[in-house]
């Protein structure tokens, strides 16, 4: 099990994104470039980060079917390089891609400070791709505390506006206390079982009858608190709203996608490939968990006035969705519903942040009415977008959802799934809503502009969603692929 | 050919979607153009078309093989005369749509994918690509009632599409179900009809996914007391969308009722008739009720499809030959005049912008042949013998005699209750002299309205008079529901419900 030579492959990705942060602070310090200087260094971080998570995809693949996946465990146990952790990389990376080109504007904008916002960036990916890596708890509250402070910090960039501090403060707040509850969960899996791994985890609860598992589902139920609040799962979801309403729109698409992406990465890690033994225990919980977060979500969507405040409701319906497919007891659901969640959720908020305009305040939904004429493109590409998330057919979400819902089926959860599709159902309504403010309502306010990079995460955002829509087998394949060890 | 059929429309919203927004005048034209195009490869399938049991020209391309799921189409005699009305009415009601001034490349757009996705629902053999296309078809219908309707046209959009979209959802657990059920019993998920319509299931089971998959039909017939959303949704659409949704969309509910509820759960369709029945028959007298008093034209036209489409329930729950057959040509029948129905209200309203009955009066004088194609179609709805609605509603009429005398009984009486509030509308609306002065200076139809509604109105006559030019097509295919019922349930139509029991000289086989 303990390899004792180093294996940096394994880290790379992370070391990359580290790198990408720290050059980009020095170089700030040394040269004060363009922002365009500091945006390359970021970009080149990235790109050479995803191509070591390409080695590493390789690498697991060959030594999956030559049954060598000892060599997957490096650094003694406390990160693998398997399917799941892969896989959670391509989703952070392409969400770091995304997030950066759109909050671009809103970088440059930050004039000085704009090297601060890519470095935390950097950081905040560097976080959680290696917390979606973890195979010791501790490795995986070290990854999601980097990632958080990093996000606390980046809600908070916009000093001069109330509304960013009380989000950052209150993120802060809450996400330290989560974060405790996460812990604590650890200590006592640990005092439960003498393992922090999830792989001696998995061992021990397979290799003991544990007798009375109080103290493991103990620890079990609060790192589940603990993560549940990083994804925004209700009840634990009360958060949301302001800081999605009051950090900085450029860069709340980033925020939200990375936090689920890696939140839903270790939810599936430790329930699927940790304590998969005692699922009798805390299956019933997780999927009380995924009902209510379907209906809490959809129904307070419905009656708020403000969109981002709504995308807030609609991503505490959406950690519903994938906890469903956690509940059906397979990764392949729920990485691909990530995938094509995050990339829809960066793309409306690249929408938002161009709505929201300079002083980037604006985004009840008044503000979108008449957008259909004002800007064929925004309308467009987010009518894609919305459709995509309430799960129409012909869309990626309509996929992902089918995907979630079959699963949960299969595993006898059919009260969850009846739940789910009457959630998505409410769920209709509020998106429509905004269709309707942007196509059904007329406006005299003033054409808008989209930045060009934000134009390029929306083609690329709606494409996919449209492509895996009708051809979702590339990516189902993937994800399928992307088993935990 | 199938495949080309979906696409045909796709490639030409993609065609208009080329052309400059600002060029309004080409958009309308380019939309008919391109709508002819699959009509034309509508009636070679028509014209190719073999009658009998089986699917034809079927394709099948597999989609992502772990799931099960395939591009898989076909077409019988229950699905062709649906695909050919559509194909028919699209054309049709682009053409009525001058009205659309504003937005008119996007409407254009919307109505060639809204064809796209009804085309698709009609073909498809597999119940994944089937729900895909019968939900896809609810967001260009929803952005056609809610840009180009009128007042209340949002309100409308919304609750029908909430509505439809509450009776899919419970219809895709079912359809998950299935495939479920389907992977433990065969060891692999499948959607393919065929495969499904093999499933055993428990009696319970069976019940309740024919529940579920009945909702979701019922409420797009729409079945008494699921039609609220009905009359909303046609006072606001434009013209275009009023015959769309009339002529075609409400036939996916009875299709679906037909095609899956009775192919996958003989069991519970069988005991399931006398529930079915009684509520077809209320909506059949409940909706002409409501359509007497009613003040508004559009509505009363509405509520006449509520009347109608619960022949076409009866029709399908009789379970017996006159029955099916029956309620196949009457999707037809029911699609061809109450679309023209629709389009002539449309004419009217352009004209004088009211659809309140009690604005017009002596219409005749003034717009005779208006008047004269609101007459025809009028009695096609009644069912005057020689037209095509007489040849639907006495099939089902005599179909259900056989299993459900009592309510065939009382579904005639709709046949009556129809006469009265379409003729006194009629009275109300053309005889006497014209009144009031905006009248008098209303122009007859054009030569353009008139090309819309003669080829209309020929279908009318020529299924009125030869309906064996459908029937024989539908006949095969609708003997093979009963064929599959009887072989998977105990249950036996009660001769005379037999097409070979009805003609003793040419059908029997003995």
């Amino acid at each position: 099990m303990i390899t004792p030579e180093i294996s940096w492959l394994a880290i790379l990705p992370e070391v990359m994104l580290a790198l990408g942060a720290a050059g980009v602070l020095l170089v700030e310090v040394q040269w004060k470039p363009q922002s365009n200087v500091l945006g390359a260094i970021a970009a080149g971080s990235v790109v050479f980060a995803s191509a070591f998570a390409v080695l590493q995809w390789v690498q697991a693949a060959d030594s999956v079917e030559f049954g060598t996946t000892d060599e997957l465990v490096a650094f003694s146990g406390m990160v693998l390089m398997d399917g799941l952790a892969i896989f959670g990389r391509f989703a952070l990376l392409a969400v770091t891609a995304f997030g950066l080109l759109a909050g671009w504007k809103y970088i440059v904008s930050l004039g000085r400070r704009s090297a601060e916002a890519i470095a935390l960036i950097l950081l905040a990916s560097a976080g959680f791709s290696i917390m979606v890596a973890a195979n010791n708890l501790v490795m995986m509250f070290l990854g999601l505390e980097v990632g958080s402070i990093a996000l606390y910090v980046l809600a908070g960039m916009s000093r001069e506006r109330a509304r960013s501090d009380e989000a950052a403060i209150k993120y802060f707040l809450l996400g330290s206390f989560a974060s405790a509850i996460f812990i604590y969960g650890v200590a006592l899996i640990y005092a439960g079982t003498g393992e922090l791994e999830v792989l001696g985890i998995r061992e021990f609860l397979a290799g003991f009858v544990v007798f009375s598992p109080a103290v493991i589902l103990i620890g079990l139920g609060l790192v589940v608190v603990g993560l549940g609040f990083k994804v925004s799962a209700a009840p634990f979801h009360s958060w949301a709203p302001d800081v999605y309403q009051g950090a900085p729109a450029g860069v709340v698409g980033y925020m939200a996608a990375v936090a689920k992406i890696a939140g839903f990465v270790a939810i599936t890690r430790v329930l699927l490939a940790g304590v998969e033994a005692l699922d009798a225990d805390w299956l019933p919980i997780v999927a009380a968990m995924a009902a209510l977060s379907m209906l809490v979500g959809s129904t307070l969507a419905l009656v708020q006035g403000d969109v981002r405040r709504m995308l807030a409701y609609s991503g505490v319906a959406h950690a519903g969705f994938i906890l469903t497919g956690v509940v059906g007891g397979t990764t392949e659901g729920v990485l691909f519903y990530l995938a094509v969640y995050s990339f829809q959720l960066v793309g409306a908020f690249a929408v938002a942040a161009a709505v929201s305009g300079a002083d980037n305040s604006e985004s009840s939904l008044d503000s979108y009415r008449g957008l259909g004429r004002r800007s064929p493109f925004l309308a467009g590409s987010f009518t894609v977008l919305l459709l995509g998330m309430a799960g129409l057919p012909v869309t990626s979400g309509f996929i992902a959802k089918f995907g979630v819902f079959a699963q949960a089926w299969t595993n006898g959860f059919r009260w969850l799934v009846i739940v789910a599709v009457l959630a998505s159902v409410i769920a209709f309504a509020f998106y429509l809503r905004i269709i309707v403010a942007m196509y059904m309502d007329e406006s005299d306010a003033v054409e808008i502009d989209v930045p060009g990079t934000s134009r390029w995460v929306l083609i690329v955002a709606v494409a996919t969603t449209i492509v895996w829509g009708i051809l979702p087998g590339s990516l189902l394949s993937l994800a399928a692929d992307a088993l935990p060890l | 050919m199938m495949t080309w059929l979906v696409l045909l429309p796709v490639l030409g919203a993609v065609v208009v979607m080329l052309t400059p927004r600002a060029r309004t005048e080409l958009h309308l034209p380019m939309g008919i153009a391109l709508s002819v195009l699959p009509l034309g490869l509508a009636l070679y399938v028509f014209a190719v078309f073999e009658p009998q049991a089986d699917m034809q020209l079927t394709e099948f391309h597999s989609w992502y093989e772990p799931w099960g799921i395939a591009w898989n189409l076909g077409i019988d005699g229950i699905s062709m005369p649906m695909v050919v009305l559509t194909t028919i009415l699209v054309p049709i009601a682009l053409g009525a749509s001058t009205m659309v001034t504003h937005r008119t490349k996007e409407f254009v757009i919307y109505t060639l994918l809204l064809e796209a996705g009804m085309i698709g629902v009609f073909v498809s053999l597999d119940l994944f690509l089937f729900f895909v296309f019968f939900e896809a078809i609810l967001v260009p219908m929803y952005f056609i009632i809610g840009i180009w309707g009128s007042d209340r046209r949002v309100y409308a959009a919304m609750k029908f599409f909430i509505y439809t979209a509450f009776g899919s959802a419970l219809m895709l657990a079912g359809i998950i179900a299935l495939a479920v059920l389907h992977n433990e019993q065969a060891g692999a998920p499948s959607f393919a009809l065929p495969d499904l319509g093999g499933l055993e299931l428990s009696i319970g089971a069976e019940r309740w996914l024919f529940a579920a998959f009945a909702l979701a039909f019922a409420i797009k017939v729409p079945v008494f007391p699921l039609h609220t959303w009905l009359p909303d949704a046609h006072t606001e659409a434009p013209t275009a969308g009023s015959i769309l949704l009339a002529g075609v969309m409400l036939k996916l509910g009875t299709y679906g009722l037909l095609r899956f509820n009775l192919q996958l759960f003989p069991e519970a369709s069988v005991d399931a008739i006398w529930i079915m029945g009684i509520l077809a028959v209320v909506g059949i007298v409940y909706g002409a009720a409501v359509a007497i008093v009613q003040p508004d034209l559009k509505k009363l036209v509405a509520y006449s499809s509520v009347s109608h489409l619960g022949f076409i329930v009866l029709g399908t729950f009789a379970l017996t030959s006159g029955g099916l057959q029956g309620a196949v040509i009457q999707n037809v029948n029911h699609g061809l005049t109450t679309g023209a129905l629709f389009l002539l209200v449309g004419m009217i309203y352009e004209r004088r912008h009211t659809k309140q009955i009690s604005e017009f009066g002596g219409l005749q004088k003034v717009m005779p042949v208006f008047a004269g194609f609101f007459l025809f179609m009028i009695f096609a709805s009644i069912g005057l013998p020689g037209l095509n609605g007489f040849v639907g509603e006495f099939l089902v009429l005599v179909g259900s005699f056989t299993t459900l005398p009592v309510l065939s009984i009382i579904a005639a009486s709709g046949v009556i209750l129809a006469a009265i509030y379409l003729l006194w509308a009629y009275e109300r609306v053309f005889t006497g002299v014209p009144e009031k002065e905006e009248n008098e200076a209303l122009s007859d139809l054009s030569v353009r309205e008139v090309s819309l509604l003669a080829p209309l109105a020929a279908l009318v006559l020529l299924l009125g008079l030869y309906p064996n030019v459908l029937l024989d097509k539908i006949a095969p295919s609708t003997e093979a529901v009963l064929d599959h019922i009887e072989a998977s349930t105990d249950y036996v139509v009660p001769a005379p419900g037999r097409l070979g029991d009805v003609f003793v000289a040419g059908g029997d086989e003995e």
